[in-house]
């Protein structure tokens, strides 16, 4: 066990030398790894937020089915029964005429008089809530199906925009994450294809002196991971800093209070971000450099 | 020890490098392959270290056919010979002592064993003083002692030396092939790919003779080219 133990330290120490030898290339590498990280970290931060802001609109999102004038009590019973069945509607609430009008008065304001006149044609409804926005269109498909239903009135379009604006930046970030570590793996395999380069020398006499494959391989996967742990470390640190920055800023801005959005902290984002930098740091380096080692190992 | 039994070899771009070669190189002997440039004889040496495989015919090494030996077996293969070659190949970095303890490295020797073979081999080879010195440091000849003590460290069954003396002067080259027959009394088998005909006469060992290929010639004690 202590020849064993030797030699994992013998192999991850070569690593270490590797990297802190090539200081250049090390350096280049890191940072197309960082800028890819950060990137990635940009996207991941506003689809994020953007989710959080739509779950706080979502709950304020609400539409409003107003029942028939001519429905009975046992009607806009059943009708509320049938409501809550359907799947997608997190909170169905019961608004009277009476209440109804009240509301309308309160928006009018001063000007409330304006539609003193019209108390008697405001119907009941419901106000109902969705559970998912995505969801919203089926949900008021269904809405339609049911009976006594003199109409409903939605924030559709506010809806489909702010659905579509999530969708296109997950698909972005999954486009720009998948271009990132195709990049990122050319690079890393460059880098370390320029450390074999100049130990391909070396790597001929390991041959010769009978190093098995894995033995050469080691010391440069370790390279490549140490970069890939590196730039990850280095990332988080930066994209914490950039972040709450940033959130601070607009958070003291007077339009973003008065809209009530709020940002998600930092810290229920980072097991997320630095597993996924990990991630991806980790196996960059070890694609990347097992990638540029085969051509040498063909002695 | 090394027995090749019509060992054909053609490269993919269509060269013949080896045609039919048959000959066989007993534990403890020490032979010449001699032959011009592009003779085949560099493509004989590789088919001994498997860093070419032979396109017909059997390789015996150590009474074991290599042809169907798996490539992840190859290192163990190589383990059992030493390899020097004409630019010595020592990395530039390290010192004296680090080029041959490296080699011990890789074959996981522990490192008590390491303290004591390194010093044994290189006083073998008269490098007692040099230890410490790095390759540039030192003349050709040393260099390519460093080389020796380095294929000779894990204690191999034959050594394999490829135009030893190409880069050394008359005088240094028969230091080494000296050092070299020192090695061979001492009981390791040692096979030289040489065109150094000078040596090859004065040595008075086997020649085994390629030319375009074949083997033309394998006489014992024979010089370079001797008459048949």
């Amino acid at each position: 066990m202590i020849v064993k133990f030797n030699i994992v330290g013998y192999l991850i120490g070569e690593g270490f030398r590797n990297t802190f030898k090539n200081k250049k290339s090390t350096f280049s590498a890191m940072l197309v790894m960082c800028i890819s990280m950060l990137i990635f970290g940009l996207f991941f931060i506003i689809g994020e937020n953007v989710n959080h802001i739509m779950k706080t609109v979502e709950n304020a999102q609400a539409i409003e089915v107003f029942i028939k004038l001519d429905a009975t009590d046992e009607e806009i019973k059943t009708l509320g029964e049938q409501l809550k069945a359907i799947e997608g509607i997190s909170k169905v609430e019961f608004l009277s005429k009476e209440e109804g009008f009240e509301r309308y008065k309160e928006r009018y304001g001063d000007k409330s008089y304006l539609i003193d006149s019209y108390q008697s044609v405001i119907p009941d409804s419901y106000i109902i809530n969705f559970t998912d926005l995505k969801l919203s269109n089926q949900v008021i498909a269904k809405v339609n199906e049911l009976d006594n239903i003199k109409e409903i009135t939605s924030a559709n379009t506010t809806i489909e925009k702010l659905v579509n604006i999530t969708n296109g930046i997950r698909i972005v970030t999954m486009v720009i994450l998948v271009g990132l570590v195709i990049g990122a793996i050319f690079i890393i395999s460059n880098t370390i294809k320029l450390t074999v380069y100049a130990r391909r020398k070396e790597i001929s006499i390991m041959k010769y002196v009978g190093a098995t494959n894995s033995f050469i391989r080691w010391p440069f996967i370790v390279e490549g991971m140490i970069i890939g742990i590196l730039s990850a470390c280095i990332s988080i640190l930066i994209v914490g800093g950039l972040y709450k920055m940033a959130a601070n800023g607009l958070l003291s801005s007077p339009t973003i209070q008065k809209l009530g959005i709020t940002f998600v902290s930092f810290a229920d984002m980072f097991n997320m971000i630095i597993i996924v930098y990990l991630m991806l740091g980790i196996g960059i380096g070890v694609l990347g450099s097992s990638m540029s080692m085969k051509k040498y190992l063909e002695v | 020890m090394i027995e090749f039994r019509n060992v054909s070899k053609t490269y993919s771009t269509g060269t013949e490098a080896v045609h039919s070669a048959t000959f066989k190189i007993n534990k403890g002997d020490f032979a010449f392959l001699v032959g011009t440039s592009g003779s085949g004889k560099s493509t004989l040496i590789k088919l001994i270290l498997k860093e070419e495989e032979p396109s017909s015919g059997n390789i015996i090494i150590n009474g074991k056919d290599t042809t169907f030996l798996k490539k992840s077996r190859v290192p163990y293969l190589r383990r059992s010979m030493g390899v020097v070659f004409q630019d010595f190949r020592l990395l530039p970095d390290k010192t004296v002592y680090e080029n041959v303890a490296f080699a011990m490295y890789i074959v996981r020797a522990t490192p008590r064993h390491i303290r004591r073979q390194v010093p044994m081999v290189l006083s073998l080879v008269g490098l007692s003083g040099k230890a410490k010195m790095y390759p540039n440091e030192l003349s050709g000849g040393e260099q390519q002692r460093v080389a020796l003590a380095r294929a000779l460290v894990n204690n191999p069954s034959m050594l394999i030396a490829d135009e030893p003396t190409g880069n050394l002067d008359p005088e240094t080259a028969w230091d080494i092939m000296t050092l070299l027959d020192d090695i061979n009394k001492r009981g390791t088998t040692v096979v030289v790919a040489t065109h150094a005909k000078d040596i090859v006469d004065r040595m008075k060992k086997r020649v085994i003779q390629i030319d375009k290929g074949i083997i033309i010639r394998d006489s014992e004690k024979g010089g370079y080219d001797s008459e048949v």
